[in-house]
């Protein structure tokens, strides 16, 4: 069965479709990319999934078995259950998203302090050194995230996201705003952590680079639907449909418009 | 003092200028009679009392006049205007020089100070008079209101102990001080504006300087003022 | 103007909704005791000194204009009664509340509508926090418990200067002056004051933390600046307002 099923997903804000009854399925512990072009509905996907925002009724999203659609957040019981499906989640946010009233070291101790339980202080100072380590940021425990450099940044971020070692991490546009090193680094990064932990990762990006650099599975987003179905990378990269085309081969003119 | 000379100067933007004050005159009327009036019929709502204490219910309305005029119209309208306009402005200021939009203007050699801080100065000060008038007609409408039908004071006599005791005087302090308290906003919100440093956090902290040091100074001013006129006898 | 009306109505809704939740939040959970210490010591000390100057020139204000209104009608005597009730039971606390609003309430509507840009708000979401209890109930509560004190302390500053201005500047006879000022304010205005300092506390952040979570990313830096405009200008007026009303209710 897999990890992430989506069935029927729309999602409207007042009369402007966003989604369009979008249906795919990921597999634990597996690397899945979604691509588009800026204002396709990237962003509202990985948040339908997360239950930041709620999807339009008849659509299904499953995730570990708990439909996230059907969650009513103002239900109690509901709330948990949504609490639960989010703590086997990770987010690496557009721009990192760090609390910017904490250091870096306390920014990634902070889902083990709410979330940890029983987690002894000794321990939790030894996590957050392995996860700053294994992003190379060994040295800003004490830093502000004010202090640091976009990339930086960044990689506190995907410390952070790592920290409760989820089982997915969802990445909104991992190397937007880096220069190519950075954003090659960053990707590195995301395929060591799925061989050495099995962290399954959700990108969203426009980077065709990236998409291919990851591999897994892809699906192009265009206008609120998915071009071809979500698939292996190299068959969609084999794919002659003229969206894809376009957009890996860097045309202006074809079935993706500029708004 | 940069700014000043730029006042007296040009070139300037007449049509920045007229936006401006449009814009300040809509949005601040609504908050500003919001403000003014309820000041008005506390005034009522205490006096009435506290004179019929003394048996002096006549003095009611020169006192709700004089407080009006000279003291409560001008200082609230001022610390609206503060409050709505200065922080408007200041955060779009703001965030024009956070985006590098002053940059830009001033690689276009736009002055910045010309383009976007005189027009909000000279606005404020035209503004702030405007609306002081109709916030004392307001003031007084609402104190009227609280002091004759539900005060139960004789309406003739409230009328006649007003327009015996209030002078055109009365009114042109008022609008002097407005003008003083409208010229501060502007230049404050400007000044600030320009200032602001660290991105959107720091746009609401510039907004929200402007309003705390703009009110601050209000305050001073009008004591200040108070004391002058005091010891002019005005 | 009809469109502008529809909006304002469908804000409104949004507020009520945003005050439902807020306050289940706030009355039916334990807030986080080093966020809420946080921002008590921040708004209730950081705003003292700030009061204490407000206050100091408002009051001597009040009383020299207070002064020149009774001199042209002949009624110097009764300045006590006029600083007494103006001042305590009307002027201090609002300018509070009005002050504290301009200052605290903007800045929580303007680190709200940061955080929200900056997707900070999403962050603690996706940890499964509620931002309501991490965020919002803790400035609530500071701001309710807070400001009352800060009133307090704001009348007893305004009683000062009031005396100050009237005995040393204005030349009043001291006894006189308070005699008559006791005569009009005792322990029940400044218990009014408290009691109004609570309302204005509550009611600057819930409107405060409303427009400052109301912002979304794609607002910007402007979105921030917008907030704290709203947040100041509304509860400002709000401040005012309510005054009006209790006042209604509580000296007739």
């Amino acid at each position: 069965m897999p990890a992430i099923e989506f069935r029927n997903v729309s999602k409207s804000f007042g009369d402007r479709q966003i989604l369009k009854s979008i249906s795919l399925t990921i597999d634990e512990g597996s690397i899945a990319v979604i691509l588009g072009p800026s204002g396709t509905g990237k962003s509202v996907l990985i948040r339908c999934l997360i239950g930041l925002l709620k999807p339009d009724p008849g659509g299904q999203i499953l995730v570990f078995g708990t439909d996230v659609a059907a969650i009513d957040e103002r239900r109690r019981a509901d709330r948990l259950k949504l609490y639960a499906v989010r703590k086997r989640f990770g987010m690496l946010f557009q721009d990192g998203a760090l609390f910017d009233d904490m250091t870096v070291g306390e920014n990634v101790a902070f889902p083990m302090r709410h979330h940890g339980g029983r987690m002894r202080e000794s321990e939790i100072k030894a996590r957050v050194a392995d996860k700053l380590a294994r992003v190379g940021l060994k040295d800003a425990v004490e830093k502000m995230p004010s202090e640091l450099s976009g990339g930086m940044r960044k990689r506190a971020a995907f410390a952070r996201a790592i920290a409760m070692e989820p089982d997915f991490v969802l990445c909104d546009e991992p190397s937007s705003g880096l220069d190519p090193v950075m954003a090659a680094t960053l990707d590195e990064l995301i395929l060591e952590m799925h061989r050495e932990l099995n962290i399954g990762f959700i990108v969203i990006t426009h980077d065709t680079a990236e998409a291919r650099l990851l591999g897994g599975r892809m699906g192009l987003l265009n206008k609120g639907e998915l071009v071809v179905p979500f698939d292996a990378t190299d068959k969609v990269l084999r794919s002659n449909h003229p969206a894809i085309r376009q957009f890996f081969d860097r045309q202006k003119d074809g079935p993706i418009q500029v708004v | 003092m940069n700014v000043l000379w730029c006042v007296f100067t040009g070139p300037r933007y007449w049509g920045e200028l007229v936006r401006m004050m449009d814009v300040l005159a809509r949005r601040c009327l609504i908050p500003v009679g919001l403000a003014v009036a309820p000041v008005g019929a506390v005034i009522s709502l205490q006096g009435v009392e506290a004179f019929r204490e003394f048996g002096a219910e006549g003095m009611l309305s020169p006192m709700l006049g004089t407080s009006v005029f000279r003291q409560y119209s001008p200082m609230l309208a001022s610390v609206m205007v503060a409050a709505q306009a200065g922080s408007s402005i200041s955060a779009r200021i703001g965030t024009m020089k956070v985006r590098g939009q002053i940059d830009a203007l001033a690689v276009m050699s736009v002055d910045p100070v010309r383009y976007v801080v005189v027009p909000g100065l000279i606005a404020c000060i035209v503004v702030t008079p405007l609306l002081n008038v109709i916030t004392t007609i307001l003031g007084l409408a609402s104190g009227w209101l609280f002091a004759v039908p539900i005060g139960g004071i004789n309406h003739g006599i409230f009328m006649a102990n007003l327009f015996a005791e209030i002078t055109p005087m009365d009114l042109w302090v008022g609008l002097g001080k407005c003008m003083v308290f409208g010229g501060a906003v502007g230049i404050i919100a400007g000044y600030l504006g320009l200032r602001t440093t660290g991105g959107a956090e720091g746009v609401g902290r510039a907004a929200n300087n402007t309003v705390v040091a703009t009110i601050l100074l209000i305050t001073l001013a009008d004591y200040a003022l108070g004391l002058l006129l005091l010891a002019l006898q005005i | 103007m009809f469109k502008r009306g529809w909006e304002a109505l469908e804000t409104l809704a949004d507020f009520l909704q945003f005050v439902r939740r807020a306050a289940r939040v706030q009355f039916l959970r334990v807030p986080p005791r080093a966020q809420f210490l946080e921002q008590a010591v921040q708004s209730g000390v950081g705003s003292m000194g700030l009061v204490t100057v407000l206050i100091l020139f408002g009051a001597m204000g009040l009383t020299v204009q207070g002064f020149t209104s009774f001199q042209r009608v002949g009624g110097q005597s009764v300045l006590g009664a006029f600083v007494g009730i103006g001042g305590v039971r009307e002027l201090y606390p609002v300018l509070t509340g009005v002050i504290v609003g301009a200052r605290v309430g903007a800045n929580f509507a303007a680190s709200l509508a940061n955080r929200q840009i900056s997707e900070q708000v999403e962050a603690l979401e996706v940890m499964g926090i509620d931002p309501f209890h991490y965020l919002v109930a803790p400035r609530l509560w500071a701001l309710t418990l807070t400001l009352p004190l800060l009133c307090a302390y704001a009348i007893f500053v305004g009683l000062a200067a009031s005396y100050f201005a009237a005995v040393h500047q204005l030349g009043m006879n001291s006894g006189n002056f308070l005699n008559q000022l006791s005569q009009f304010v005792g322990f029940s205005d400044l218990a009014a004051g408290v009691l109004k300092g609570v309302v204005f506390g509550w009611l600057v952040a819930v409107i405060a933390c409303f427009f400052g979570y109301r912002s979304r990313k794609r607002d910007g830096a402007e979105g921030v600046g917008i907030a704290t405009n709203k947040a100041i200008v509304i509860s400002s007026v709000t401040c005012i307002v309510v005054n009006m009303f209790i006042s209604a209710i509580m000296y007739t």
